[in-house]
């Protein structure tokens, strides 16, 4: 196992750039996952990583090796795809061999570890079958065992579980994760699922438009988002971004929305507020961070229910709020109708506040 | 036992569909069809096993009275001129065929392949220059080809014409393969590539095992092409110990007085190549032009 580090790594395409000055560091052993919608660059530095691309600038190290002229076969790596690619004329047994053979392994060595790789993923009754006889998730197992029947310094994970079923996929990601703890394996993981990312990883790097927008621990990511594109990306249902006005009325900032109602803030939350370089200001709330009243109270703010989604568990309110929507969520015994007029209260420890001009987290200090 | 399973068993409801006329309009035009490609091949069978006089009789003999296969025998009766002009001809249309095969295949797989993965200026422009011998009629190049192979000295050679068959049959060639690797995904030779092979390895051992129905499509394509290949065969060669079998099958019956049934006979041999290729690699050349056209 190895750590990866990436420095300034740009590729573009013509005038296109897919990736935007990236640098960041994966530690021996971590399982970092690279998360953003698509064409955010995610799977583009994967494949920068893997060497299936050459760089335009900037450098790529594997443990402590600089790799950016090596081929893939050099880099040793593994990958597993999202389709799998399975080599469809080979037997399972050939696909896991084929890895070992190019790397000329004696033959009784290449058939221990091949059965070894099998035991461990449960698929020895398989080996003679071909990959178009497996079901998505046999497939998905194999390829998962070509890249581990090698014992690679990294392992690179583009999407693998986005071609599964919904059931499946959850089985398999926890298996993944085991498969991490078991190898102590440094793992380089794409997916444009947060949901995968939050569950999974040590760290994620959150990217969009190419850029690295934030490289955190997700726990760090979904607490303190840096820019509205975090905040709004990482956690489900989004957090509602609510865009306000400040002001200040007896020497406290307030914020007023469009509709005329007005907020007042915690000290800590008024000097965020002052940091900011216009009189716009965003505000954040995950829907745990705002409470919902039936009836007036101090501090609460008048809205109107939108729509009503129970889901068993909680439901989720929507509301209109200065021309966002804005997700609540409640226990399912309280029941709230379309159109009713409900009171939210903002938990001011849990809000966040952006900058309405830069998108970027307002932080007191 | 029988009276319980006879009570158990209900009567399948027959199920009878109206007599569809467009149905039977369909069949009949189906049957039409066969029979126009396919009585021309019987009877030029059914000649070659009778009698030059048989052959001549009207009204025609459907089964020849006294079926004979002197006609074959004497076409591959290696000592008399006959047999061996035929034989030869024979010959040099294997010749001729399988080289225009070979190099057709050589050239056309790594250029399909390049076509498909790399992309290089003018890309497009030449992939689609490609086909411009393809908007023209092949008679069009017999001056200039010939004038061509004269200034190159190729002119009574066996080259000129497998150098003409693969101006004509690598541009299909190489469409009809690109097409197959364009549908290989790309990730498999990634993750070759990422399991430890070159580049070359990648193509090698796991691309072009993919890509043999399409190899062997392309194969039956231009050895058929040039087998059947006639106007440049006979503007190219003139020695007889070099003619290919259309021009040598035609020079050599029609001197005398027609021999018929020798006509058919060797027609029907000249056939049995193209016929036994197509039999034992027809899977493969369904699957080539269907490939791709649906998403697996």
């Amino acid at each position: 196992m190895a750590h990866v580090v990436l420095k300034e790594l740009v590729k573009t395409y013509g005038a296109f750039k897919a990736v935007n000055d990236v640098s960041l560091t994966v530690n021996d052993g971590e399982f970092v996952a690279l998360v953003g919608p698509s064409g955010c660059g995610k799977t583009t530095t994967l494949n920068l990583i893997a060497g299936l691309l050459p760089i335009t600038s900037g450098e790529i190290s594997i443990g402590d090796r600089v790799v950016n002229d090596l081929d893939p076969k050099d880099r040793d790596i593994a990958m597993v795809f999202q389709n799998y690619a399975l080599y469809p004329q080979k037997s399972v047994y050939a696909n896991l061999a084929f890895p070992l053979q190019m790397r000329k392994l004696p033959r009784d060595e290449i058939d221990r570890k091949v059965k070894e790789a099998a035991k461990v993923l449960d698929m020895t009754h398989l080996l003679e079958r071909k990959p178009r006889e497996l079901s998505g998730g046999q497939q998905q197992r194999v390829a998962l065992g070509r890249a581990l029947v090698r014992d690679p310094a990294v392992f690179l994970m583009d999407e693998p579980l986005s071609n599964l079923d919904a059931k499946l996929r959850v089985q398999m990601r926890s298996e993944i994760k085991r498969f991490h703890q078991d190898l102590k394996a440094t793992i380089v993981y794409v997916t444009h699922d947060q949901l995968e990312a939050v569950t999974m990883a040590d760290k994620m790097a959150v990217m969009n438009g190419g850029f690295l927008q934030q490289y955190d621990s997700p726990a760090q990511v979904f607490a303190h988002p840096v820019n509205m594109f975090v905040a709004s990306f990482i956690g489900s249902p989004a957090m509602s971004l609510i865009p306000l006005e400040t002001s200040t009325s007896d020497g406290n900032a307030v914020l007023s929305g469009a509709e005329g109602w007005r907020m007042d803030l915690s000290s800590l939350n008024a000097r965020k507020v002052q940091r900011a370089t216009t009189s716009k200001v965003v505000l954040g709330a995950r829907h745990s961070a705002i409470r919902l009243h039936k009836s007036a109270v101090a501090g609460a703010i008048p809205a109107r229910a939108y729509t009503v989604e129970p889901t068993g568990d909680v439901t989720f309110v929507q509301a209109m709020l200065s021309g966002a929507i804005v997700n609540i969520s409640v226990p399912p015994d309280i029941a709230v109708f379309p159109d009713e007029q409900i009171w939210l209260e903002f938990d001011q420890d849990r809000m966040h506040l952006f900058d309405g001009a830069t998108e970027m987290a307002l932080n007191a200090d | 036992m029988t009276a319980v399973t006879n009570i158990a068993v209900p009567k399948a409801p027959k199920s009878r569909k109206p007599i569809d006329g467009w149905r039977w309009v369909g069949r009949i035009f189906l049957v039409l069809m066969l029979l126009y490609t396919a009585v021309p091949m019987i009877w030029m069978l059914l000649t070659s096993i009778k009698s030059g006089f048989a052959a001549m009789q009207f009204p025609p003999q459907w089964w020849p009275d006294e079926p004979t296969l002197a006609s074959y025998q004497k076409l591959l009766d290696p000592n008399n001129s006959v047999g061996q002009d035929f034989l030869r001809f024979f010959w040099n249309s294997l010749f001729v065929s399988t080289a225009t095969t070979v190099l057709s295949v050589a050239v056309a797989v790594p250029a399909a392949y390049a076509f498909s993965r790399f992309s290089f200026p003018g890309r497009r422009f030449l992939f689609f220059s490609v086909l411009l011998r393809n908007m023209f009629p092949a008679v069009i190049f017999l001056v200039p080809l010939f004038i061509l192979m004269r200034l190159l000295g190729l002119v009574n050679t066996h080259g000129s014409l497998i150098l003409t068959y693969l101006t004509f049959g690598l541009p299909l060639a190489i469409w009809l393969l690109r097409g197959f690797y364009d549908n290989i995904p790309i990730q498999l030779e990634q993750a070759a590539r990422i399991d430890g092979a070159t580049r070359f390895q990648a193509f090698v051992l796991i691309v072009m095992p993919l890509s043999v129905p399409g190899i062997i499509a392309t194969a039956i394509y231009s050895f058929i092409g040039a087998w059947n290949e006639y106007i440049f065969a006979y503007t190219f060669l003139n020695k007889n110990e070099q003619l290919t079998l259309p021009v040598g099958i035609q020079r050599f019956f029609s001197e005398n007085t027609t021999d018929f049934p020798g006509l058919m006979a060797a027609s029907f041999m000249m056939s049995v190549p193209v016929v036994v290729l197509f039999l034992l690699l027809q899977r493969y050349f369904v699957r080539a032009l269907t490939e791709g056209a649906v998403k697996h």
